[in-house]
This record gives C-alpha cells, sequence and structure tokens, in this order.
C-alpha cells in the first residue's frame, strides 16, 4: 500500500497550504514569534497523520519526495498562470487611498488603523497625513508609499 | 540578434493606479470573490470539526455501536467507524446459553483478525482453532455473562464486513469503516 | 474529541508562554530563539495527537488550532481590550531628547538598542532621533528629527 504513503504526504501538504491561506496572519514584516510556534504546531500535527505508524526510512523518504514533487507542481503552476498564482497567492489589496481608509478591505484582512501606522512610524512617518497610500502586500507586508514633498527649491 | 530576441520586454505597469500614482496591482473582485469563498470554507471547516467531536469521523459518540444477536447469546459493543493505526476496544457480552461445561466458544471472522488487526483478546483463550473463515476460540468460563475484550488497531483504510458468533447459535454481522 | 480539546488547550498554552517571554528588542531571532520556538511548538504536538496519528485525527486537529488562530484574531481586532492582551501596546521608548526610563527597564532594553535600530536606518545619534517606539511585534521605530530647511 505505498501508494497511500504518497497519498498522505500530498494530502498533508496540500491542505497545509490551503489552511495557511485561509487563516491569514498578522500585519508585519515578519513573522510574530508565537506565528512561528503555530507554524510549527500545525506542520507537526501535520507530519503526525502523514506519518502514522510508518517509521521506516523507506516511508520518510517516499514522503520528502512526494512533498517535494508537489511542491516542485505548485511552483510551476503558478508561475505559468497568472489565474491561479492569484488563488495561491492572493492579490494586494489597498488599505489607504486618498486620505480615505478602505474600511471593508480593512476589516475583512482584521486590520486596524494602529497596525498601518506601526509600519508608518518604521518608515519614518510620524501620522497619516504623511501617508500617501497603503497597501497589504500578497505576503502580509503593509507596504506605505510617503507623501512628497512637491515644492522643488 | 536572435539572442537577446525575447530578453527584455516592454515594461509598464500592472493595472490601474491607485490615486493616479501609485500601482498596486490590486484584483478587487477577486478578493471579493475570495472572501466569499473564505466564509463558506470556514463554516464547512466548522462544521466538519462538529462531527469529528461528534464521532462521525470515529472515537466519538455517533462512532459507537451495540448489537446483540437475535437469540440472545452474543452482544457487541463496537465502534462502526474506526482510524488507520489508532488502538480500538471490542467488548463481547456471551450470554448464559451459550456457556457449557465451564467453558464457552466464540467464532470471530478472519477480517477482524487480518485487516481490522486484532492485537489481543482479553482473557487469553484455552485454545483457538483455526477455521476457513476465521478462528473458534474456547474459552475457560465460570458465570454468564461471560465478557471477552479483543483490541483492534486497523492498518489499513477499507470496509470490512466482520461476524462474530457463538458456535451453533445466531451470528452478528456487521460492517466496519477505517478511515485513514 | 479528546485530540480537540487537547487541541484548544495546546494553542492556549503556547499563546500564554510566548506572551510572558517578554518582547525582543530589535529584529532578529537568534538561532536559540528558533530552537525554543521549534521546541515548545513540537512537545505539545505529542499530546495533542496521541495515540492516533491518523490522517483523520491530524487534519481535524490542524482545522481546530486554524479556527483558535482565526477567532483569536477576530477578537483580536473586534474588541482592542482583547488586543492589548494579547498584543500589548506600543511604548514610547524616548521622547525628544529624554529617556523613558520606567519603560526601558521594565522591557530590559538598554539605550544601545534603541541605538542600534538607529543604526540599521542610517542615523548615527541621538542627536537625529525624534523618538522611539518599541511596537507591539518587538521592532523599535525610530522617528528621525526633521531637517530643517
Amino acid at each position: 500500500m505505498a501508494i497511500l504513503t504518497i497519498l498522505r504526504a500530498a494530502w498533508g501538504y496540500l491542505f497545509l497550504i490551503f489552511i495557511s491561506r485561509i487563516v491569514g496572519r498578522r500585519p508585519g514584516k515578519q513573522l510574530a514569534p508565537f506565528e512561528f510556534v503555530l507554524i510549527f504546531y500545525l506542520g507537526g500535527l501535520t507530519l503526525t497523520g502523514m506519518v502514522g505508524q510508518e517509521f521506516s526510512l523507506t516511508n520518510a523518504v517516499t514522503q520528502i519526495m512526494t512533498v517535494a514533487g508537489v511542491h516542485w507542481l505548485i511552483t510551476k503552476v503558478r508561475a505559468s498562470s497568472p489565474r491561479i498564482a492569484r488563488l495561491i497567492d492572493g492579490t494586494p489589496l489597498t488599505l489607504l487611498e486618498g486620505g480615505q481608509w478602505r474600511s471593508l478591505s480593512m476589516k475583512a484582512m482584521k486590520i486596524s488603523p494602529a497596525d498601518v501606522m506601526a509600519m508608518a512610524r518604521d518608515r519614518d512617518i510620524g501620522t497619516v497625513d504623511g501617508v500617501r497610500s497603503a497597501a497589504l502586500e500578497r505576503n502580509g507586508e503593509i507596504s506605505i508609499i510617503k507623501k512628497q514633498d512637491n515644492k522643488q527649491e | 540578434m536572435s539572442s537577446t530576441e525575447q530578453f527584455t520586454e516592454p515594461a509598464t505597469d500592472n493595472g490601474p493606479l491607485v490615486d493616479d500614482a501609485v500601482e498596486v496591482g490590486e484584483d478587487l473582485d477577486f478578493q471579493r470573490a475570495w472572501w466569499r469563498f473564505e466564509k463558506i470554507a470556514w463554516i464547512v471547516l466548522s462544521l466538519v470539526l462538529i462531527g469529528d467531536a461528534a464521532g462521525l469521523f470515529g472515537r466519538g459518540w455517533l462512532a459507537k455501536a451495540e448489537v446483540t444477536s437475535p437469540d440472545q447469546t452474543l452482544h457487541v459493543g463496537y465502534e462502526r467507524i474506526e482510524r488507520a493505526g489508532t488502538p480500538s476496544e471490542m467488548t463481547l457480552r456471551i450470554g448464559s446459553t451459550a456457556v457449557h461445561d465451564g467453558r464457552v466458544r466464540l467464532f470471530v471472522s478472519e477480517s477482524l483478525l487480518q485487516q481490522l488487526g486484532a492485537q489481543r483478546i482479553i482473557p487469553q483463550p484455552a485454545t483457538s482453532d483455526v477455521g476457513p473463515n476465521g478462528v473458534t476460540y474456547t474459552f475457560p468460563a465460570t458465570g454468564s455473562p461471560a465478557i471477552v475484550g479483543i483490541e483492534l488497531e486497523p492498518s489499513f483504510p477499507g470496509v470490512h464486513r466482520i461476524e462474530l458468533s457463538v458456535p451453533g447459535a445466531q451470528p452478528i454481522e456487521a460492517r466496519i469503516a477505517v478511515l485513514p | 474529541m479528546p485530540t480537540l480539546l487537547h487541541a484548544i488547550a495546546g494553542y492556549f498554552i503556547l499563546l500564554l508562554t510566548i506572551r510572558l517571554l517578554s518582547r525582543r528588542p530589535g529584529s532578529q531571532m537568534t538561532v536559540f530563539e528558533f530552537v525554543l520556538v521549534f521546541l515548545m511548538g513540537g512537545i505539545i504536538i505529542g499530546s495533542t495527537m496521541g495515540n492516533d496519528r491518523s490522517v483523520t485525527n491530524a487534519t481535524c486537529s490542524v482545522i481546530m488550532v486554524a479556527l483558535l488562530h482565526r477567532s483569536v484574531s477576530h477578537a483580536r481586532n473586534r474588541w482592542p481590550a482583547v488586543g492589548r492582551l494579547i498584543d500589548g501596546t506600543p511604548l514610547l521608548l524616548y521622547q525628544k531628547g529624554a529617556w523613558r526610563d520606567e519603560v526601558m527597564r521594565q522591557m530590559k532594553l538598554a539605550p544601545e538598542d534603541v541605538l542600534a535600530a538607529a543604526r540599521t536606518k542610517g542615523l548615527t545619534g541621538l542627536a537625529e532621533i525624534d523618538y522611539a517606539v518599541l511596537e507591539r511585534n518587538g521592532q523599535i521605530s525610530i522617528l528621525s528629527k526633521e531637517k530643517e530647511k
């Protein structure tokens, strides 16, 4: 029943992608420490189900190769089709435009103005007025575009 | 120079500009559809969890089953839905009519021993008579109901028919599904 | 069912433990902290799955943890009090020429940590800093002095 070993590995990997896609993450340049722990927790639970009671080296190698293979497949598909890339990665979202917060987007992605301002402070901007536009990138980062002073002296 | 033919492509912005200046590349229609999908996905996942807690996928209340043979000789408590690689226990109560000469005999079908992975039978039977469809065990018994436990640990997913009986009396037939 | 309960307990135990380990100054996690994080995440897995290592159980416990995380995120966003509890609040470390000593002491930070953060921004010293803020995720943001033209 080696096919089962492969199927379990493929399912584990794909389901994990699906879950991480719909769980979402805290906005920020890096993963917060708790998110690291969570990743390892989820990954570990998945691998326990993948491995089951089959502790042989053969099974381990089979599953590693399966995960690598599925990952390669997904990467290839994602690179060649923008529509699939959109499904897997999502799309950037505008958060602030023309002095207005995009409240629906912010609520849906559970981002508060405080999160955006934290990012702005990182870019050396003190107040909302200094932000020209803010967007939530696909990788979870909030990108800030400063308002430029247009006066040329 | 055909080697540089496809090397470059004119660089254009990815879509409408935010604030007439910033190229964000947002696809709001897709995102709205995605949010709808997410809502549905979470509802489905929550239902799966409720089903799991209730035992729909084994290891819970819905999976437990009790069957008695029509002539009351045998009563079995087992789990309709099992999980691969996970131990479980099956309890059998053998009625007084089946106890003869201080001994009780029990037929266990092959499926329980092979596919469903019977690990142990408690108590240890005195004799085991191997047959074509299963094994008939003999236990010394003092009173009734005589209680026998079978520990199971199925290896692979599948659906299996099982049969348990006291030889000569009516059998209990059931189906056990093993989830991956 | 036992797995689901274990998963809930596991998630909150991890959340609490991480929260109690004080916020680290600076942006990079050291190798030791990575190890610690993996260790804690890994330990809790054994107790969550128990002796049931089936795909079914793994899938359900992953769903449970994901659902929990999402619910906590939702609560954090909806009720700022929950957000403060789980994430904390940004804290001012340096304000126009004066260090906030109490905050620095409690968060076990030294002026050097703030200066290091300033250096990564290309600023040379306190003379160029207006404010330094310890963000909720542990990073120190520096607001430089406005240059007078």
